[in-house]
């Protein structure tokens, strides 16, 4: 074996070796590639890309664009609405899972479900589910009197958008909700123990126990929603399409209509950057975040 | 394990909120996934009226066999997918067990910097580095191939099934290998014939997130495939668009797609409970 008689260290590095490769490969260079597409007016001629310089053109239109500017508004929108929603929702169930009466397995596993189908799956279910004829969300609200006719759930401009955000938050609060209990878990009991015997109230034991105890974690799942709210693609591609009017096109569809539909690779490039750029930033918060945890367990 | 002390029995506001609480979680979470099962048992008919006509009469199993006739697709969607995501799940094994043993236990220059990378790596947006993929597949003539999906997949893959091997290996006794040290095993033996076979269950688990992930998965497909090798999620992304109104074989699809991931989801539910969300927590 050619491995042996080698000192500890290249081995080390001959068992790195293939994954930083591949890794290289399949990501750093499209990352300097996608940096520099975007410093360029790249259009495709004859099946050969043309990569002319156009040195900061590209961010230019995109400080310029009205259609940027949209998407950006409705990115920041759908961003912060998702986060908050989810963080509090998350928290809320994930209180309720700790609680001594809630702790069947069972649960547990709902909880698992709508995280690991498909978003394309999800996608078409809620596309069924707010059909404005024949879905059952409309057929329940009118039964129940709670609606008069039906409703376009996804046929006017700000309800598309926050129909979309109903669908993405039932999505994703589950993930959130593990990741807190995980953290309620490991808030040590005699710190409720000792609240009690003080005559601390619940509210007080969340307000002054758990909540201080959580920061972290909390601070840890509004960094990763932000970053995983940034990236909801498949399911405007399956229910608008960005549509009606361009109010649901956030950043990342930007990105891809302006690349793949209008064949503009410079541009689109360029709004991939800024999206990469934020993300950058959340996921150094987030090793930040991690170090800091690490610290206090200690 | 009950570590929530509350102060001797349970006062019956705080029982009755806490069902009220526990109905609540039952419906939001299941109501839509049951409403896909039952509609994809129905007959067109009876969900294009209003309300459904929930007679038994109603009740069918065509739409499944149906579907694969209106969605010619859908077979080779189906076999495309089991092979692209069994095969980046076991790349991403193959290259990733080294990297994460190295990490957490060998003496590797720059091993902070490589496991922020890692980590950093699993943040990145796709659109980010699709551009940049798609150009480099079509000049290799790619395009509309398992395997350029396949390699794609390592993106996301390769960073997860390295966090997640790290996090076990670290666990791994140190004794073991020392034994096998003192032995006269190589490093790669030791890995090899001692690290890999007990850590069985944690190969499993990553390889369980690897596949489910690459099953999942909808961006990359929908720009590096055409007809031949779509996966299932473009097959229903396309059935939905042409066919809106199929709606009991458009559940049924979407059924038949969620099936494989739900049953390994619940499979490994203990492990997607505590060691992925712990993972997310530590360093």
């Amino acid at each position: 074996m050619a491995i042996q008689g080698m000192s500890v260290r290249s081995t080390a590095i001959l068992f790195v070796a293939p994954a930083l490769a591949a890794l290289m490969l399949v990501l750093a260079y499209p990352i300097v590639y996608s940096i520099w597409l975007s410093f360029t007016n790249a259009s495709l001629s004859a099946g050969e890309l043309q990569t002319p310089f156009a040195g900061l053109d590209n961010y230019m239109a995109l400080a310029g664009n009205r259609t940027a500017r949209g998407a950006l508004a409705n990115t920041i929108y759908f961003t912060v609405v998702e986060v908050v929603s989810v963080v509090v929702l998350g928290l809320a169930m994930a209180m309720l899972l700790n609680h001594p009466m809630a702790r069947s397995p069972i649960l547990r596993v709902l909880l698992i479900l709508p995280w690991a189908i498909a978003p394309v799956a999800n996608a078409v279910l809620w596309k069924w589910i707010l059909h404005s004829n024949y879905g059952i969300a409309n057929a329940i609200l009118l039964s129940t009197g709670a609606i008069e006719r039906n409703v376009t759930w996804l046929g006017s401009p700000l309800l598309a958008l926050n129909t979309m955000l109903l669908v993405d938050i039932w999505k994703s609060t589950p993930f959130i909700t593990i990741l807190l209990l995980a953290a309620l878990q490991g808030i040590p009991s005699a710190l409720y123990r000792a609240a009690t015997i003080d005559g601390a109230t619940a509210w007080q034991k969340f307000r002054h126990v758990t909540l201080p105890q959580l920061k972290t974690a909390l601070a840890i799942a509004i960094v990763l929603q932000t970053i995983w709210s940034l990236r909801v693609f498949d399911l405007i591609f399956v229910l608008t399409k960005g549509g009606p009017f361009d109010s649901t096109i956030v950043l990342n569809f930007l990105a891809y209509r302006e690349t793949f539909n209008f064949l503009k690779f410079g541009f689109g490039a360029a709004i991939a950057n800024l999206i990469f750029l934020v993300s950058l930033v959340l996921a150094i918060i987030y090793l930040r975040l991690l170090r800091l945890r690490a610290v206090e367990a200690r | 394990m009950v570590r929530y002390v509350t102060s001797g029995a349970t006062s019956v506001t705080e029982r009755s909120l806490v069902g009220v609480g526990i109905v609540l979680f039952v419906l939001w979470n299941t109501a839509p996934l049951a409403w896909l099962v039952t509609s994809s048992l129905m007959h067109q008919q009876a969900l294009t009226t209003t309300p459904p006509d929930f007679s038994p009469a109603s009740f069918t199993l065509s739409n499944y066999t149906e579907v694969f006739n209106s969605a010619a697709q859908l077979g080779r969607g189906l076999l495309n997918s089991i092979i692209i995501a069994v095969g980046t799940t076991a790349l991403s094994i193959v290259l990733g067990a080294p990297a994460a043993y190295a990490l957490a236990r060998l003496p590797l220059p720059g091993r902070d910097h490589l496991l922020l990378m890692v980590l950093a790596a699993q943040m990145f947006p796709a659109v980010v580095v699709v551009i940049p993929l798609f150009i480099a597949a079509s000049k290799l003539g790619l395009i509309d191939t398992r395997i350029s999906l396949i390699l794609v997949y390592l993106t996301f893959n390769l960073p997860v099934v390295i966090w997640v091997l790290r996090g076990f290996f670290l666990g791994v006794p140190k004794g073991l290998e020392r034994a096998a040290e003192v032995d006269g095993a190589s490093t790669w033996q030791t890995f090899r014939l001692i690290v890999l076979p007990i850590s069985l269950p944690a190969l499993f688990a990553a390889s369980v997130f690897a596949f489910i992930e690459a099953w999942n998965e909808f961006f990359f497909a929908l720009i590096m495939t055409r007809q031949e090798s779509q996966t299932v999620p473009l097959v229903i992304s396309a059935f939905a668009g042409q066919y809106q109104t199929l709606f009991g074989q458009m559940m049924a699809a979407a059924a038949i797609s969620i099936a494989p991931v739900v049953f390994l989801a619940i499979l490994l539910r203990k492990t997607i409970l505590s060691g992925f969300a712990d993972g997310m927590l530590k360093g």
